[in-house]
């Protein structure tokens, strides 16, 4: 439900947003528009570039800026992305996940945020409405905190959950207020203190920006921690962190998958646990930073993991799968397979990944990544 | 867990329906999921919608393959595929107005329910006739067959913002929607067509069929030429757009061929035509009209002309006369398969374009080839044999039909005192003698009076000849002058002088010098015609004497009415037919003896037309058929064209967009120097301005906007 994004935004007195549309991120352009913001502004540009531009640009002025976009309009927007992180902005952008063209293709695929993995962003990936309201609100307060101050992007499956409408919890304004104060952007433009922003810069300096960057990343986990106790406080309820784990204790298998293919998941494991097979699930919901340390820590006892990648990058395969893969470096006790499914919108059933557990269970040693298909 | 799919096409609110069921249900403190499989789009595709409805928080996502209800939108779509799966006591509830037995046998086990929702949503006026809006109604059912109160629907349509007829449709839904529990084998509804799942890439689709949408469901581009207001203007009805396109193609062979579908005579046109087509381009606002006359008198020159063809197996079929109306009239009778025999006083063929017009605009050469052309398609010629009324009636006697195309002969005489042989001459006449032998007018003072063509043709013929001193006298201006403005022009340049607002009075002697006295004039109200009308300035003072040594009357003609018996006399606009001395041929008239507007392009077109109504006459209606097809109609472009009528609306301006060209000016035309043009007969105008290595004819005739034609761009429907 993008409306739901856009009211995440709105609750978070979003003061500013440049933005463009493409499906399926319309709505969340669309209900932002029609919102009567008493202080900000909505800018509606020529393309996503400007988008991004416009908020980088309210962003140095101090505001709290938000944008959205999708597959292509993601790559168009992608130079301002890094900007925005090199910039140190904490702007939010929504991507509702959808399949890079060509072909044309209006479907869920992850390819398109992960092809902004190396900006300096932090990455988010929700599996429900619910999880994508409170996740745009942590991430704001994340991005803002002034030991991180980076961009972050909230990830939803494009129509799975962006065109869904369901029942959600939203919060009121007054519990947002008080989690989310207003921006305090400590490098903002000041009338009294005029500065120059991204000049030129000799090699070492530029070296360490991006090592200060690499810092910022390094302190998110810890930085995270203190927000989803402070979010569980005012709201009453406690959003997943970066690696949600079910049934890992004692597990053999897990899967780690992400977005509503962790539901769908879910339901696998719940099955198989009922005949008694010791199965578990980890969600990767933060990407970037990527927290290889918790990610073995959920992985818990497990000797042979199933990583799901709806994202493929041709010549290495999934793009979870190689950061799990790096994850366990020098553990030959685990065997990690990777399946490729869902590219392009594929429907990704209970049937294709109760396969794929039958066929990693069966499997001697790890191979190549696995384009997986329902029927095998 | 509760799971819907709706069975919609793109466009018609089934995601909205979703929607609301799943609203109905959340009123009811249920978790609910609604959501669209989309897919092109567009209006028209087959989409899905689902609905999930659930006690505890729904975690599933993706699309529902066994349903326990499934809403057929569209009635198109029924088959056994949309409710797969064993769902017993599920509903199929279908918008139809056919009774729900109708559809048991492709259901079984299933309860099946039917409800006319277009119709309700027609009633209530939601969408159109054609597109009616069903989600509504389709809400009022379903809550009816799910066991609701119609509360519930009345809820879900106003929390998602709807009442009145919205909520009035549910209600009429709810009421009426009919249902069966005991499925029977009845007859078979039609099922939709399945299609093969196939490759984006698959070469014989070119793409998936889900993309062919939105035309393919309710819309069909519509396209329609317009008109041309170049076509439109032409008085020899000549498809200016289409010869100029084609010329701007490079096919000069078919340009020409388009041409001579409506006259034979594009060489002359090509240069003594006024050219209403020019006035009225669309391009002359933005740099200069088309010049359509120099590429009409190129095409004459440069393309191959047809070899003539000769139909035959028609009547025989006389013409009188054998001016531009007369031939023109021959020619189209010939090309219908008539035999025709052109009957003409002169002992040349021509009429007013070899006696009229003077050679320096019109070389005989030009002249002789189109004549020629004409007579290949078979037509017989008899000259020197002037016809009277005794000749007409014999020759209504001898032939099936009879065109008079005499034109007018009965030339005006000035009504003024003095005037004396020798000294006065109609300038008609003074043109026609002086083609045949050059009359030295050295040191002469010549004076015309007209405004017309004939008037600056005389006055042009008499600096050719040597006269001192050329005056044009005219009792209005130069603006409301009919002569062909270029023309005029050309006098100036050559030395004629123009006497504005005088009107003769008399001729006086005095010292054994010739004077036409004339009276000052001022211009009043216009007259029927259009124009200002003249009004004399009393008193002598207001008496001008304009010396002359000749004296050319141009002041205009009249038909001949003599060939007629009374009470037949032929008024304009007169075509005939009409019988005489009860000859069974009847009798046509055409050109400027049946009203014409006096120039060469409207003697062709009523030419044409009169040889179309013989041909009609004389074969009937398949005649007319085929005169409809030699006349007018070409076959139809390739492409989407679904009409042409010929009453299409006209192409004007607005229709246009003139920033979306680059401003190109007209082609240079050359035209030879004043001075060396006074001295003989040679042509003025040239054509286009020849420089090595550039094609004037594509270049001039690539600015035509080809205003009206139809590109097929499908814009107009998007």
């Amino acid at each position: 439900m993008l409306a739901a994004a856009g009211e995440a935004n709105r609750v978070a007195r979003g003061c500013c947003s440049g933005v463009y549309p493409i499906t399926p991120q319309t709505e969340i352009m669309e209900s932002l528009t029609a919102y009567p913001f008493t202080k900000g502004a909505v800018v509606t540009v020529e393309s996503e570039h400007s988008a991004m531009g416009v908020c980088i640009g309210a962003s140095i002025a101090g505001a709290r800026a938000y944008t959205a976009s999708a597959a292509n309009g993601l790559l168009y927007m992608t130079e301002n992305v890094f900007a925005a992180g090199y910039y140190r902005l904490p702007i939010v952008l929504v991507a509702a996940n959808r399949t890079i063209g060509p072909p044309w293709n209006i479907w869920v695929d992850q390819g398109d945020s992960l092809a902004l993995r190396d900006a300096a962003m932090l990455q988010f990936y929700c599996e429900s409405h619910q999880d994508l309201v409170d996740t745009i609100l942590v991430a704001f307060r994340v991005a803002e905190d002034p030991r991180v101050l980076l961009p972050a992007l909230v990830a939803q499956d494009g129509f799975v959950l962006s065109h869904a409408l369901m029942d959600v919890d939203l919060p009121d304004q007054t519990q947002v207020d008080a989690f989310l104060p207003p921006l305090d952007l400590p490098h903002r433009i000041r009338r009294d203190h005029p500065r120059i922003y991204g000049g030129l810069t000799w090699p070492r300096d530029t070296q360490r920006q991006r090592e200060d960057i690499e810092h910022a990343m390094q302190a998110v986990p810890h930085v995270m921690e203190g927000v989803l106790d402070e979010f569980e406080t005012v709201f009453g309820r406690r959003p997943a962190g970066a690696f949600p784990a079910a049934c890992t204790d004692d597990a053999d298998l897990v899967i780690v998958a992400c977005n509503t293919m962790a539901r769908t998941a879910m339901h696998v494991v719940e099955a198989r646990r009922a005949r008694g097979e010791r199965v578990g699930l980890v969600r990767a919901k933060l990407f970037r930073p990527f927290l290889r340390d918790e990610l073995v820590r959920a992985l818990g006892s497990a000797r042979r993991v199933a990583v799901l990648d709806r994202n493929h990058s041709p010549g290495s395969g999934g793009i979870f799968w190689a950061e799990v893969v790096a994850s366990l470096a020098g553990r030959s006790d685990v065997l990690v397979q990777d399946y490729i499914v869902g590219l392009g919108g594929t429907d990704v059933p209970h049937a294709v990944i109760d396969a794929i557990v039958d066929d990693l269970a069966a499997r001697e040693c790890a191979g190549p990544p696995v384009f997986f298909e329902e029927g095998g | 867990m509760i799971e819907f799919v709706i069975h919609g096409r793109g466009g018609r609110g089934g995601v909205t329906l979703a929607k609301l069921i799943a609203g109905a249900y959340y009123r009811r403190g249920l978790h609910v999921q609604a959501f669209g499989i989309y897919g092109a789009e567009r209006t028209g595709a087959p989409v899905q919608a689902y609905v999930r409805v659930d006690e505890r928080e729904i975690d599933v996502y993706g699309a529902i393959a066994t349903p326990d209800h499934v809403i057929i939108v569209d009635p198109s779509l029924v088959s056994p595929a949309v409710a797969a799966g064993e769902r017993s006591g599920g509903w199929i509830v279908i918008n139809t107005g056919q009774p729900p037995e109708t559809f048991a046998g492709v259901f079984p086990g299933r309860r099946v329910a039917t409800v006319d929702a277009n119709a309700i949503a027609v009633a209530h006026g939601l969408g159109t006739q054609a597109v009616p809006i069903v989600n509504t109604a389709l809400l009022g059912a379903m809550a009816r067959v799910l066991g609701m109160e119609i509360a519930a629907a009345e809820g879900a349509l106003g929390d998602a913002g709807f009442g009145g007829a919205n909520v009035a449709a549910a209600r009429a839904a709810f009421a009426e929607v009919v249902t069966t529990e005991e499925p029977g084998e009845i007859a078979q509804p039609v099922l939709a067509e399945q299609h093969a799942s196939m490759s984006f890439l698959d070469e014989r689709v070119g793409a998936r069929p889900s993309t062919h949408t939105g035309a393919w469901a309710s819309r069909l581009p519509h396209s329609r030429e317009l008109r041309p207001l170049c076509n439109d203007s032409c008085p020899a009805g000549n498809d200016v757009r289409g010869f100029v396109q084609a010329a701007a193609a490079g096919d000069d062979g078919r340009a020409l061929a388009i041409l001579l579908e409506t006259s034979p005579f594009p060489g002359t046109c090509g240069r003594v035509c006024p050219a209403p087509c020019m006035d009225a381009c669309n391009r002359r606002e933005l740099d200069g009209a088309v010049d359509v006359r120099d590429i009409e008198r190129a095409l004459a020159e440069c393309a191959a002309w047809p070899r003539p063809q000769r139909p035959s197996g028609g009547a025989p079929v006389a013409v009188v006369g054998a001016g531009p109306a007369g031939l023109s009239g021959a020619y189209h009778l010939a090309r219908l398969g008539h035999p025709v025999t052109v009957i003409e006083a002169a002992p040349e063929l021509g009429g007013l374009l070899r006696g009229g017009i003077p050679e320096y605009r019109l070389p005989r050469v030009v002249l002789e080839r189109e004549i020629e052309f004409i007579l290949d398609h078979g037509v017989e010629v008899r000259t020197g044999q002037p016809v009277d009324r005794a000749g007409l009636r014999r020759v209504a006697r001898e032939y099936s039909a009879v065109l008079v195309a005499t034109g007018q002969q009965s030339l005006r005489a000035l009504d003024v005192p003095g005037a004396m042989a020798g000294v006065v001459e109609q300038g008609l006449e003074f043109l026609a003698h002086t083609h045949a032998a050059a009359e030295d007018l050295s040191g002469a003072a010549v004076v015309i009076v007209g405004g017309g063509n004939t008037a600056v043709d005389a006055a042009r013929t008499a600096v050719r000849l040597g006269a001192r001193d050329v005056r044009v006298v005219y009792r209005r201006t130069r603006a409301e002058m009919p002569a062909i403005a270029e023309e005029v022009d050309e006098a100036l340049a050559e030395g004629v002088v123009i006497e504005e607002l005088l009107s003769p009075a008399g001729l006086c002697v005095r010292d054994g010098r010739t004077s036409l006295v004339c009276r000052r004039m001022v211009l009043g109200e216009p007259d029927e015609s259009g124009r200002p009308c003249p009004t004399g300035v009393d008193g002598d003072e207001a008496l001008v004497e304009v010396s002359c040594d000749r004296l050319l009357l141009a002041v205009g003609q009249d038909g001949d009415l003599s060939l007629f018996p009374p009470p037949v006399a032929p008024v304009a606009p007169f075509r005939g037919p009409m019988s005489v001395g009860g000859a069974s041929a009847a009798v046509y008239v055409c050109g400027d003896l049946a009203g014409g507007e006096g120039t060469v392009s409207a003697a062709i077109g009523s030419g044409r037309h009169a040889a179309l109504a013989i041909h009609a006459a004389l074969a009937g209606a398949e005649g007319d058929r085929e005169a409809g097809s030699l006349a007018a109609e070409r076959p139809r472009p390739a492409g989407p064209i679904a009409e042409r009528p010929e009453d299409a609306p006209l192409a004007g301006p607005e229709t246009v967009h003139l920033r979306a060209f680059p401003r190109i000016p007209p082609e240079p035309v050359s035209l030879a120097a004043p001075r060396l043009r006074r001295r003989d007969f040679a042509e003025v105008r040239r054509g286009f301005a020849q420089r090595s290595g550039h094609d004037p004819l594509t270049a001039e005739a690539s600015r035509c906007f080809s205003c009206g034609a139809c590109t097929g761009c499908d814009l107009c429907v998007i």
